[in-house]
């Protein structure tokens, strides 16, 4: 049943006023967000854009002597390389975008703000779909863009491969991003009931297909590691991402067209036709599928958003495992500090964000060193290998520290009143925090090493010199991000990305990432200096000379004294300062 | 300008809104009153279109939510628990966003946008961004907001939270006037008082189910008590002796 006209001056929009009206939402969100960074976090936005161009130009250079290396050896398996990059890199982006995508369509405030005005489900979708993309895919950018520039490099490609390199790139993005977008929609509109299980069998699925291709490629006859029929076997297996229905084919083989140049090394025509054509074919996809998708929310999104709305949250019993026990002594009474401790812990379990990306990327680095063996290192590259995985664990546990520990003292904020009121000392606050990084820490950190150093093979002295490196690390880090967190909290802010995202959570960062450079290479020098001098042999080295005392026992001694007051002092200077200023913040 | 029409909402095996038949005419101001979890929140959230009902069907001003979301909305300023905002938006940039998106012409809206600035006396803080608002500031912004459209139907969910005393005044004077102007105004609320103040009729949901449907003056008559304030009559009719009656 119609009802009545609206009252003047309302009206409906039409699809393409709606549209901008989107459009300038975002440009305004762009702008501001710009504007605030600009003047409010200039040493962020400063570190954020040199990492990224270190990132890149590394990126880049790394590129560059891998394809020159293939060039020359194994020409013909390029295709098969970029096959096999975008093929994964399009399932990875299919899950992702679907999985931002239901956090924006389904369980923003932001979607239920939209739901209730006059505004077309698929323009909704279309504004949310776009955020999924661009977060989904700008490491596909950071990462694809020097890959290819590098290709185009070294292959001497003409300007046309330069020129189309961004949007075979972003045209490319779209099909995946789409898909993750009608998948997301099928599910939650139609199948809801089915959501959590096809996501979970889905990335089941997935994962067991990447863990079998990971292990078959690492478990092969370790002899004739990167030699030229090593490539063969490897690439035979990776035959199947060369399917021509896949989008990743077209990219690669679009790519491969526009890159190619005639005898005499110049632009190739038929080539370039060739690309424009792929590339034609990449946007024709993109934009069916985009038809499809808002056809798709049209029918399903507000469907979909009520299902979710009306689902009722399973309600969990939770109960005192048997390590909240051990730590508060059992039945005895516990004192405040342990009770704090077992608080945080809790809080740590239940909250998935936090557990599961500590064991995913700890998880990886786990499965990465423990495959070490395969690559056959000798002593000296062993040892430097050893330094690079200590400082990879460092720094994963940095950005830990930087996200998760940083803001704890500033959420306790909102719930100072609770421990305000408690006969709780306001350093045992802070101590409680410390501790819980430096053992939460010290425990996963130190059977990494203790793995990377064994499957590297690596002496006693030196599986020992690492590990006391790594408990300098926990001990600093954690130091850093604990008194940072005592000296600048945010008692007003709620969310802890926003939290770790400014100036403290920056500088923080910033001083953890030097921690670990200074303790790393400081630590590192003696060793390598000591297996140079052995190399190169006494007639080379003079024994009373510098480099044979750098590396020898007084060298060692030194680099050892540098490294406990760095991390001993990272560790106490801004646990000290901050429990200085806790003690005197008003509440 | 509301019908529920034979309305009901279930969540798996629990019903939160069992069979809700309601009208309410044009410049009524209706309160929707009931202890936690008896359906007010479910029955709004049907009526602004972000739940289906599973069985029944849901009109303003004739057009059915579900059916005609886009027509319906039209006609709709909803103020929801919850204010939200985008953060990184000023309050008239907000407020600009909204006039947008119900179609008004550019020149309408300035105009519009000024008039509710003043009105919620929001013109210290109109140009920060709303991330530095208090809940009381969003909560000002976002009555701002829904009324910017004119609309014929306003529903409000526990309106007053976070407001200080000022801002309620300025509220309540303001859906009164509204009202008498013809706005029909659908509020789920816990402040008795308010309801006894400024209702026309209330109603009184227990366990998704009507209970009462009246004026606080038939309230007083139907449970018969020599007591003469509203918060003892919902105590007696929410109460278990209540609901055998």
């Amino acid at each position: 049943m119609r009802g009545p006209p609206p009252p003047e001056p309302v009206r409906l929009l039409s699809l393409e006023e709606e549209a901008r009206v989107f459009l300038r939402l975002r440009a305004t969100l762009i702008w501001e967000t710009a504007r605030t960074m600009l003047t409010g976090s200039r040493l962020r936005l400063s570190l954020v854009v040199l990492l990224s161009g270190l990132f890149w130009g590394a990126l880049y250079g790394l590129f560059v002597e891998a394809f020159a290396f293939l060039d020359a050896l194994h020409a013909n398996v390029i295709s098969l390389l970029f096959n096999a990059f975008f093929s994964s890199l399009m399932v990875m982006l299919v899950f992702s975008t679907g999985i931002l995508l239901y956090g924006g369509m389904y369980r923003s405030p932001e979607a239920r703000l939209l739901l209730t005005l006059p505004v077309r489900a698929e323009t909704i979708y279309a504004h949310k779909f776009r955020e999924a993309m661009w977060f989904a895919s700008w490491g596909f950018i950071l990462l694809g863009s020097p890959m290819l520039v590098a290709y185009g490099v070294v292959r001497e490609a003409a300007w046309p491969y330069f020129a189309l390199v961004l949007p075979f790139m972003l045209a490319f993005v779209m099909i995946p991003a789409a898909l993750g977008g009608i998948a997301c929609l099928v599910l939650v509109g139609w199948l809801p009931r089915l959501r959590l299980h096809a996501v979970s069998i889905a990335v089941g699925l997935a994962c067991i297909a990447a863990l079998w291709l990971g292990w078959s490629l690492l478990t092969q006859s370790r002899a004739d590691a990167m030699s030229a029929a090593w490539f063969e076997r490897a690439f035979a297996r990776l035959a199947i991402t060369e399917q021509k229905v896949l989008p990743s084919w077209w990219l690669s083989s679009g790519l491969l067209e526009a890159g190619r140049t005639d005898r005499n090394g110049q632009l190739s025509v038929s080539g370039s036709v060739e690309a424009l054509k792929f590339l034609a074919l990449l946007i024709a996809n993109a934009m069916v599928l985009q038809l499809a998708a808002g056809w798709l929310a049209r029918r399903a999104y507000r469907r979909g958003f009520s299902h979710l709305t009306g689902e009722v949250p399973a309600r969990r019993r939770r109960r005192a495992n048997w390590l909240d026990r051990l730590l508060t002594g059992g039945e005895r009474a516990a004192g405040p500090l342990r009770l704090l401790l077992v608080k945080d812990l809790r809080l740590f379990r239940r909250d998935i964000a936090q557990w599961s990306q500590f064991l995913i990327f700890f998880g990886l680095l786990g499965l990465y060193f423990f495959n070490l063996r395969s690559f056959n290192y000798h002593n000296a590259y062993a040892s430097m290998i050893g330094f690079l995985n200590l400082a990879v664990v460092g720094l994963i546990l940095s950005t830990f520290t930087t996200r998760f520990i940083y803001p704890m003292i500033s959420l306790e904020g909102r719930r100072f009143w609770i421990l305000g009121l408690l006969p709780v000392q306001r350093d045992q606050i802070v101590w409680s925090k410390f501790l819980f990084s430096f053992l939460g820490g010290l425990i996963p950190c130190a059977g990494l090493v203790l793995l990377s150093d064994s499957m590297l093979g690596l002496p006693r002295s030196l599986i020992v010199l690492h590990e006391y490196c790594c408990l300098l690390l926990c001990l600093g880090l954690s130091g850093i991000a604990v008194g940072l967190g005592a000296m600048m909290p945010e008692l007003r802010e709620s969310s802890p990305s926003k939290i770790s995202s400014g100036f403290g959570g920056t500088l923080c960062l910033v001083l953890s990432s030097l921690l670990i450079m200074v303790v790393v290479t400081v630590a590192a020098i003696p060793t390598h200096l000591f297996l140079l001098a052995r190399t190169l042999g006494p007639t080379v080295v003079a024994e009373d000379g510098l480099l044979a005392w750098a590396g020898g026992i007084w060298g060692t001694t030194l680099s050892l004294a540098v490294v406990s007051t760095a991390g001993l002092a990272a560790c106490l200077i801004p646990l000290r300062l901050g429990l200085v200023a806790f003690r005197r913040l008003e509440v | 300008m509301i019908e529920f029409d034979h309305v009901t909402r279930t969540y798996g095996p629990k019903t939160a809104v069992s069979d809700l038949t309601l009208a309410i005419p044009r410049g009524e101001l209706f309160a929707l009153l009931g202890p936690n979890g008896a359906g007010k929140t479910t029955s709004i959230k049907m009526l602004v279109g972000l739940l289906h009902p599973s069985r029944g069907s849901v009109r303003i001003c004739g057009h059915d939510v579900v059916a005609d979301p886009r027509g319906a909305h039209l006609h709709v300023g909803y103020v929801p628990d919850e204010p939200c905002l985008y953060d990184k938006l000023t309050g008239r940039e907000f407020l600009w966003f909204i006039a947008d998106m119900f179609g008004m012409p550019r020149h309408l809206a300035r105009g519009r946008i000024d008039r509710e600035i003043e009105c919620f006396e929001l013109g210290e803080f109109a140009d920060d961004l709303a991330e530095s608002y208090s809940l009381g500031m969003k909560q000002r912004l976002v009555f701002a907001a829904s009324l910017i459209h004119d609309p014929s139907v306003l529903v409000l969910d526990e309106p007053m939270v976070g407001l200080d005393p000022r801002s309620v005044r300025i509220v309540k004077d303001l859906l009164a006037a509204r009202a008498r102007e013809g706005m029909t105004v659908f509020m789920s609320t816990h402040t008795l008082a308010m309801a006894e103040e400024m209702a026309d009729r209330v109603g009184i949901m227990v366990r998704g189910r009507l209970r009462f449907l009246g004026t606080v003056m038939e309230l007083r008559e139907q449970v018969a008590l020599e007591s003469t304030s509203l918060e003892q009559l919902y105590l007696e009719l929410t109460s278990a002796r209540g609901e055998e009656r």
